[in-house]
């Protein structure tokens, strides 16, 4: 295995069809935009780039099969190149540059454009897009009617029971979120917000409310990665990819994913998520307190609380009190999600694996402004997909 | 009971005889499953053996949660659309299930005694379509 660094990174600021942010850019115009501040970042053009590696729609572009690798290839124009549509739900862009992260280390390629990009429809995530019996998604849709919000608020509720965390506790988690936001260009959200106004934002899904839940959005990431060896001709501070990892759900996952499961003797974790952070960790040989911040996937502020816990990043039913002592933030002992996170981003979804990877790319720089973490030096970046999927990343500088 | 009932998906769930889920259970390591797969899919059974079983009876709301709003398709629902509870339900048969519930969130606690029903979630061409839902057991609608 070969040692793999980020080159460049790119983004598009989030938004929503028809707002300042993206107006109304399609999904390629997104990518562009993301590709070429990530071409420009890492000083490479675009011919020598030897392979894509790109994360799957199944809401824009991609011709309707997924194929928005290939929408990129033809935006830059052909050069031929291999490109690898990966799709895995919400965590396609993880995926994405897991992939782009495992050829290069195995000496298959030495320089690769990784690259995800949306456009959303309105409302609630479709989870489910067949109308077919013998998927459990669409049963789960069709005989219950529990889209995402829902089943986050049960999660969101049973840890309520678990630990007794209050609703206060878990604005205070959107209130962090929008304070890193105001510092980051790229996001949707920019305007600070206080307690009460979380608190009086309707309910999405009781227990979990409008601001605490990230909304779907339009936006791009992209980021160039290569060998080590190679990255000597281009920079003097990369940013190295101490690991990349992807795991699937555990048949023992005791959380109402589908519509029935026995009852665990132990406790209900997200397994896919928790396989691939604990696989990282092993992978990179670097522990869950050595992490200085995370990107962890926040569709809703409950994740921001459960997750750390879920890893190891710090104890059981401690989040709240971090929280409540600004140790998530920036320049606390444990920041967490300092981009401002999918509730201030909204959720592209396949872009978010790459748009972690631009912000820990960032971050280890020490580029990230208003919302730096002080000293930044090893970051973990997580996503979850529909399917069972997940993702783990770990940058260091 | 005069309005007409369909389930709204067909062979997953039966009235008669009490409200039960149709799924199956293996007879060699114990996995309760719904809807019945047609194999046991525990990586560390050593031999599917599934049987059917029937899934009903009483259980523990394991959380909840309420659609505030609509959810998008394949959903259905009448209008307008009113808010309606989502349970997690651990059956005492050992099977953890959603299902929607009958009554008001403000009525509703983790951990009260449930039982499995069976009820229309919308109306369509003069019929009423049903799926299983959890109501509240008359113990625990008494101290709610």
């Amino acid at each position: 295995m070969r040692e793999v660094v980020v080159l460049g990174v790119g983004m598009h600021r989030f938004g929503k069809t028809g707002d300042e942010a993206v107006g109304n850019k399609s999904v390629t115009e997104l990518c562009r935009a993301a590709v070429d501040m990530a071409l420009k970042d890492a000083g490479v053009s675009w011919r020598q780039i030897e392979a894509v590696s790109a994360a799957s729609s199944r809401f824009s572009g991609g011709k309707g099969w997924g194929l928005n690798g290939n929408d990129v290839v033809e935006d830059l124009g052909g050069t031929g190149v291999p490109v690898y549509n990966l799709s895995a739900g919400c965590a396609a862009g993880g995926n994405a540059f897991n992939v782009g992260y495992s050829l290069v280390a195995g000496g298959i390629y030495d320089m690769m454009l990784v690259v995800g990009g949306e456009v959303m429809p309105r409302g609630m995530i479709q989870t489910s897009g067949v109308e077919d019996a013998a998927d459990p998604e669409f049963l789960r849709q069709r005989c219950v009617g529990m889209p995402g919000p829902s089943f986050w608020a049960t999660l969101a509720r049973r840890r309520m029971h678990d630990h007794g965390t209050t609703e206060e506790q878990m604005a205070r988690v959107t209130v962090k979120a929008r304070q890193c936001a105001v510092g980051n260009p790229y996001a949707r959200f920019r305007k600070a917000v206080t307690v009460e106004e979380v608190l009086a934002s309707p309910y999405v899904s009781d227990p979990l409310r409008l601001f605490e839940i990230c909304p779907v959005s339009n936006g791009a990431a992209a980021a160039v990665i290569c060998s080590a060896a190679m990255a000597r001709r281009f920079t003097r501070r990369p940013i190295t990819v101490a690991t990349s990892t992807v795991a699937t759900i555990a048949f023992d996952d005791a959380l109402p994913r589908s519509l029935a499961g026995p009852v665990p003797a132990g406790p209900s974790l997200h397994t896919e998520a928790r396989a691939a952070v604990l696989r990282a960790f092993e992978r990179a040989g670097i522990g869950p307190r050595e992490i200085g911040f995370t990107e962890l996937q926040d569709n809703t502020c409950y994740y921001e609380l459960a997750f750390p816990e879920e890893w190891g990043l710090c104890e059981a039913g401690e989040a709240e009190r971090l929280v409540e002592a600004g140790e998530t933030a920036p320049g606390g002992r444990m920041p967490i999600n300092p981009s401002g996170g999918f509730v201030s981003f909204g959720e592209a979804t396949t872009a978010m694996g790459v748009f972690q990877i631009a912000e820990l790319t960032w971050q280890l720089r020490g580029e990230a402004g208003a919302r730096q973490v002080p000293d930044a030096r090893v970051g973990l970046a997580q996503t979850n997909g529909l399917g069972g999927n997940a993702t783990a990343a770990i940058l260091k500088r | 009971m005069s309005e007409l009932r369909e389930p709204c998906v067909p062979g997953l769930f039966t009235e008669e005889g009490g409200a039960s889920l149709l799924g199956a259970r293996c007879r060699s390591c114990g996995t309760p499953y719904f809807p019945a797969p047609s194999h046991c899919r525990n990586p560390s059974c050593a031999e599917s053996a599934l049987e059917p079983q029937a899934f009903g009876g009483g259980g523990t709301l394991w959380s909840y949660s309420v659609a505030n709003f609509a959810p998008p398709a394949p959903h259905r629902f009448d209008e307008p659309f009113r808010p309606y509870v989502i349970g997690v339900v651990d059956l005492d048969q050992g099977l953890r299930v959603v299902g929607q519930m009958v009554g008001e969130a403000a009525d509703m606690r983790v951990g009260a005694r449930v039982d499995l029903v069976v009820a229309p979630i919308y109306h369509e061409d003069g019929k009423a379509f049903t799926s299983w839902k959890f109501e509240l057991s008359r113990g625990s609608r008494e101290h709610a």
